[in-house]
């Protein structure tokens, strides 16, 4: 269908502006976030898979490859190729780089490479394993499994990234400061309150030139200044891990550094989504062949959004409420707010959805793309706006609800802008057709129907309180965790297509068809989706069914207990409470801990276990005074009289 | 109401409201498809409903936080009566005393973490949350809550805090 007859509703640049600057880090930005997201994609998979007991990884590297994972994905994929492609749109609707923005944007790639590189050579050989959040002070308390220079090389790779952040920051507002703004008064705040459309409500206070600043550029300058106000603190609190690593004295207040790493962490959130929703703005007017519906009240939104993104930390703490603190009061407040920056969202899907509305959108994978990402904005938000009330956060907080819900908002609220920008943009940053449309809708359409069912299961095990980042989850999640096996499988290969698609159009292999007819049509794609489904389905049932055959003829193993010495059975029963399974292995006991030693392997006599106990050593905390020394005595009769091997 | 009732409110206004938005999506979609001219001339007439837009947005926010901001945690104190039961949390156990705990009678869980944040999590033996409080080094955090069953509870640890972690469990008695 051609849609010539329309006039092009962002302008062509005139002739001697300067793209290429910008064409040519954009790519460089895209290609190494998307190599990033085949790493930490993998990983990811593996993660699910070991939770379902398939190729299951041991405690510590599960909890080391989670920590890239998150690290890799959010910010080494996401945030990474947002941050390229933002220059990109920038320079689509007149704003391309100049020289200071394009050393500045330089420099960014070279530090989040770096520091990307850092964090998984930490993770991934050093085994760090402190969560991507690393909530202090855990940096600092490896437990054995990490020590003070992995910690001090984890922190600093982590702060290169964020000065990456701040420089990409620099690069975004000399980009939308500059002459193409057009603003007639010329003082750098008057300049920053143009770009962030502060001329839509109040004309001549932030005038410009000729025409309103383009609405793409307001997300992107708003980001820019928050994101420097959020890493600085985050910044200071990194050094001083750093120093905290190679001289134990000094400290930081838990409860503060909490407060400084969710100051960073909730905007951090946007340094995905505005940059996304300026691409949304970009695109989504383009393929729907009409300007974007916008009332002057959108700038007023924004106008709370660049406020407020800095004021709403609290709400990833509502569980936090220490005796003598003031973080319930923090809390309560916070929530008012937090609800306050979903207006951006709501007001701008609002736009979107009905800039779409009775155009003749033009679909193709790359549109589709976007439409799709549009949705997945919306129900994650529907989702987000329960993590931001209190009532509704005490039973989800740090369960897999939580994981369901940012899965479904980073990969598909925000990933599928990444995803459809690549495909609109490939071909313009290589001057070559798009290799097979058809591979491009297929891959589209199978990784958002199953990244949805991926993030319902997580959501459904979150409201039955299923915890996240739990190496093995508790018996009951077993079944909801082998139904995500082929889904996430099926996710993972649909990415192979994205890769193959990209090679093949930067080697040049495409034939310019531009239409999804046949084996691309949407017919056949919802019938091929169905098909898939229904054998992820039908497979998991099917090994549920010999799963449960088999267990119910297999005779539990039990273990006799007539004979016991009386501190035997006290030494067994205050093993268990004393919570020494948590660490331990010992058959006789039921316990299968990985972080300290194995009894069966080890076989300590009991004069050791009393001593080790009582005094504690290297990450075992002593429990005299909390144990009794009769109790103490009883787990040693009962640890060295049931070794393997001893009788 | 107790959060085994907060989390039906919450599955079922979830369910309605993405069931909502799905008929909205396909909706959009569905009108791209007809030949006709488009709306052009609603172009203004949308960009001016986005301001009834907007107080619709404000008012359901609203709504939404006058409904749920009286079930917070925050503000609970035991009464004179109450069991008072330290805990301590430690990487990679949770030190709960002996000493059972009476059904029926509050209970003021005084929680400390020895080296760094955990969150105090009880379920019950049908694997329901009943509720969870963070507990961080260098504070206490205090939690009031009455077991009304006897039996045995189950606590995990919810905030993640290293290598141990998810066998960061134990049993709480309570008898009646």
């Amino acid at each position: 269908m051609s849609h010539n007859h329309r006039a092009p509703v962002i302008e062509p640049l005139g002739p001697g502006a300067d793209l290429d600057r910008s064409r040519s880090l954009a790519l460089r930005y895209l290609i190494a976030s998307t190599v990033i997201l085949g790493a930490s994609g993998l990983l990811g998979l593996v993660l699910r898979d070991s939770q379902a007991g398939v190729d299951r990884v041991h405690d510590g590297w599960w909890y080391a490859i989670m920590t890239a994972h998150g690290l890799g994905a959010f910010v080494g994929w996401a945030a990474f190729a947002l941050m390229g492609l933002s220059f990109w749109v920038l320079a689509q609707v007149g704003f391309p780089l100049r020289r200071a923005g394009a050393f500045l944007a330089q420099l960014t790639w070279w530090l989040m490479v770096v520091g990307v590189a850092g964090v998984v050579v930490t993770c991934l050989v050093f085994e760090f394993g402190g969560s991507w959040v690393f909530l202090y002070p855990i940096t600092l308390h490896g437990a054995g499994v990490w020590g003070k220079w992995t910690a001090f090389f984890f922190s600093g790779s982590v702060l290169l990234v964020g000065l990456a952040i701040i420089t990409w920051c620099l690069s975004i507002l000399d980009t939308v400061t500059g002459p193409a703004l057009g603003a007639v008064k010329k003082g750098i705040f008057n300049r920053l309150g143009v770009a962030m459309g502060f001329g839509y409500v109040a004309p001549k206070r932030f005038a410009t030139e000729s025409k309103s600043v383009p609405y793409s550029v307001i997300p992107l300058t708003v980001i820019a200044i928050d994101m420097i106000i959020a890493t600085l603190p985050l910044a200071v609190l990194l050094v001083e891990m750093m120093v905290q690593a190679l001289t134990p004295s000094v400290h930081v207040d838990p409860l503060l550094a909490k407060n400084i790493l969710w100051f960073f962490g909730h905007p951090v959130v946007y340094l995905l989504l505005f940059p996304s929703v300026a691409l949304y703005y970009l695109l989504v007017p383009r393929y729907a062949g009409r300007p974007l519906v916008a009332g002057n009240i959108i700038a007023v939104a924004w106008a709370i959004a660049v406020t407020a993104n800095v004021l709403v930390w609290a709400h990833h703490i509502y569980i936090d409420y220490p005796s003598g603190s003031p973080q319930a009061a923090l809390n309560v407040t916070m929530e008012p707010l937090t609800f306050s920056v979903t207006i951006v969202s709501a007001l701008s899907l609002y736009s979107l959805f009905f800039t779409i509305f009775r155009s003749r959108f033009q679909w193709n994978a790359a549109s589709t793309a976007i439409f799709l990402g549009l949705a997945s904005w919306m129900i994650a938000g529907f989702s987000g706006l329960i993590n931001a009330t209190i009532a509704f956060d005490q039973i989800i907080h740090n369960t897999l609800w939580i994981v369901g819900h940012f899965h479904q908002m980073a990969f598909l609220g925000i990933g599928f802008t990444v995803i459809g920008a690549t495909y609109a943009f490939l071909p313009q940053f290589v001057d070559k057709p798009l290799y097979s449309e058809s591979m491009a809708r297929w891959h589209v359409w199978i990784t958002f129907i199953f990244t949805m069912y991926n993030s319902s299961i997580w959501m459904y095990q979150g409201l039955l309180g299923g915890p996240r980042r739990f190496a093995i989850l508790p018996h009951r999640y077993d079944s909801m965790n082998q139904l995500a096996v082929p889904v996430s499988l099926i996710i993972g290969l649909a990415q192979i297509l994205f890769a193959w698609n990209i090679i093949q159009t930067m080697r040049g292999k495409g034939v310019g068809r531009t239409e999804g007819a046949g084996i691309g049509s949407t017919r056949a794609i919802i019938v091929g989706s169905l098909v898939l489904t229904l054998a992820s389905v039908g497979g998991w049932a099917a090994y549920r069914a010999q799963a449960s055959t088999t267990s119910s003829t297999a005779t539990p193993a039990t273990t006799t207990t007539s004979g016991e010495s009386p501190e035997f059975t006290a030494g067994k029963q205050a093993f268990a409470s004393a919570g020494c399974a948590g660490c331990h292995t010992l058959k006789a006991a039921g316990a299968a801990g990985a972080v300290g030693p194995n009894f069966d392997v080890t076989a300590p006599d009991e004069a050791k276990v009393i001593d080790r106990v009582a005094n504690g050593r290297n990450a075992m905390p002593p429990y005299k005074g909390k144990l009794t020394t009769e109790q103490i005595k009883d787990i040693a009769v009962f640890i060295s009289q049931s070794e393997e091997g001893s009788g | 109401m107790g959060l085994s009732g907060l989390t039906a409110v919450l599955e079922i206004s979830f369910t309605i409201v993405c069931v909502l938005g799905i008929v909205f999506v396909i909706g959009i979609a569905r009108s791209t498809r007809g030949d006709g001219p488009t709306l052009a001339t609603d172009q203004a007439a949308l960009g001016e409903r986005e301001k009834t837009w907007f107080a619709v947005v404000v008012v359901l926010l609203v709504s939404v936080l006058v409904a749920t901001i009286f079930f917070t945690p925050y503000g609970r104190s035991a009464g004179s009566d109450a069991q008072v039961v330290e805990v301590q949390g430690l990487q990679f156990a949770w030190i709960v005393p002996n000493t059972p705990i009476k059904a029926g009678r509050q209970v003021e869980f005084v929680i400390t973490s020895k080296d760094v944040n955990h969150s105090f999590a009880v379920y019950n033996s049908a694997g329901t949350m009943l509720f969870q409080t963070q507990v961080m080094p260098g504070y206490t955090t205090k939690y009031v809550y009455t077991f009304h069953k006897p039996g045995t509870y189950h606590v995990l640890c919810l905030e993640y805090c290293g290598v141990g972690h998810a066998n960061m469990q134990a049993d709480l008695k309570v008898e009646a």
